[in-house]
């Protein structure tokens, strides 16, 4: 959204209002800070308090200008701390607060607490609802996030924020036990209500709201054994970015699809689909990391191992934080799909080096941990 | 990042948010006046001009 709803002159007048910090969590600078916010999912916007760096607000998931602008309204009028907020208003600061220090179970509490006093029309109530269903699948709550999204689905019918609850729903319902008896049921319940909220997409539903959806009908598909029908569903979802790609009106804004692009690709496992968007982007974007980052795994998928390694060489060298590790893991791929065993586990120690050398809030030990299995694993034997 | 079931890009393990940003976004000429990977910066002036402070979390990917 960075590409899209930033540069969007609308918001032009909330310019005096807030500070403007721009925080890219693999960015050594910002590792203290991303800590300290607990930044679990990207993007997520906070709204602080300058004085003892308190949230006032925070919220996870991408929006649209609409939804950008009624959420710096709200934080405007919570920052000042003009006026007596109502019992709901209160529940709902309460909620984003906790939800700023991470404590997700009173978090939760809050928002239901928010949610239960709603009056019909609340602006802030997609907002909630969003937050909550964030929230429940991190508290191994799927039954109540699956609630949620029952309740929610008929008061948000039509908004863009109903894309993402209905997909909550089914991605909840999809996380169920498998032998749970209300399982296939409520998969299908959330997969037809995912669908409607793409037949068309929400009234000015965010792009990646909308290709998020896909990804979670084709895991639908998948869990109900129609592997055709998860076919059908990935091609749609090309088709549909191949659209936003072609409307993009900078090869910024083009090439904010090309992610979801290659992944929709690799399910139709035509990877090759995927090279000339990303050659153009790598001419575009020339200090991006990105675009020959993934013509590695594209090229690798195609077992075009040479034009892998060589892209691989372009990616290296750009990319700092996290993600140097997973350019390094995939370089380890492409050596061991060439055979070369020594070059795949030099380069897994590598990635594993460079994992441990993080600094916390970048650093991740279940990541490290994986690092070192892989490296006390027995070379895996390249495919011929 | 997030356990929360999202879109899995193709790069890797990392499971991701929203469609991403491509690095060289940080240029685009935005309607709003971002400092940029400078915590203490805007909160400073965030601070001095008695302002709430936005913050944006985010990655190029």
């Amino acid at each position: 959204m960075r590409a899209f709803v930033f540069t969007d002159p609308a918001l032009t007048s909330r310019a005096g209002q807030f500070v403007w910090l721009e925080m890219n969590v693999d960015d050594e600078r910002n590792a203290a800070h991303r800590e300290r916010l607990s930044v679990e999912a990207l993007p997520t916007f906070f709204v602080l308090d300058p004085a003892d760096e308190s949230v006032v607000m925070r919220r996870e998931d991408g929006m649209t200008v609409a939804e950008m602008d009624a959420f710096l309204e709200e934080a405007g009028r919570a920052a000042s701390g003009k006026g007596s907020p109502s019992p709901v208003e209160a529940a709902l600061l309460r909620a984003d607060r906790l939800n700023g220090e991470r404590k997700k179970a009173e978090a939760a509490a809050a928002y239901r607490e928010a949610l239960d006093q709603a009056p019909a029309g609340w602006p802030p109530y997609g907002r909630a609802v969003v937050a909550l269903l964030f929230l429940h699948p991190s508290l191994n709550e799927e039954a109540k996030c699956l609630a949620l999204a029952r309740e929610a689905l008929p008061r948000l019918t039509g908004s863009p924020a109903s894309v993402m609850v209905a997909r909550s729903g089914l991605d909840c319902a999809l996380g169920l036990a498998k032998d749970d008896p209300v399982r296939a049921a409520a998969v299908a319940e959330m997969e037809a209500a995912t669908r409607r909220t793409l037949t068309p997409p929400g009234v000015g539903a965010a792009a990646d709201d909308v290709s998020t959806s896909y990804l979670s009908l084709i895991q639908a598909r998948k869990s109900a054994g129609d592997p055709a029908g998860a076919t059908k569903d990935a091609e749609a979802w090309a088709a549909f970015l191949e659209a936003q790609a072609t409307a993009a009106k900078t090869p910024e804004q083009r090439a904010v699809f090309d992610s979801h692009r290659l992944s929709a690709y690799m399910e139709l496992k035509q990877p090759e689909r995927a090279i000339p968007m990303l050659q153009q982007s790598e001419s575009d974007l020339p200090g991006d990391y990105n675009p020959p980052a993934r013509l590695a795994v594209a090229y690798l998928e195609m077992k075009k191992l040479d034009e892998a390694l060589a892209a691989s060489n372009r990616a290296l060298p750009k990319v700092t934080g996290p993600r140097r590790i997973q350019v390094l893991l995939k370089r380890s791929d492409i050596f061991a799909a060439r055979g070369d065993t020594v070059a795949a586990r030099e380069a897994l120690g590598q990635a594993l080096a460079y994992a441990e050398s993080l600094p916390p809030g970048q650093r991740s030990e279940r990541t490290i941990q994986a690092l070192k299995k892989r490296l006390e694993a027995p070379p895996a034997k390249p495919e011929r | 990042m997030s356990r929360h079931p999202r879109i899995a890009p193709a790069l890797g393990l990392l499971v991701a948010g929203a469609l991403a940003a491509p690095a060289a976004a940080a240029d685009i000429e935005k309607a709003l006046p971002f400092v940029a990977d400078d915590y203490g910066k805007a909160l400073a002036e965030a601070r001095s001009q008695k302002l709430p402070l936005f913050v944006e979390a985010w990655a190029p990917w």
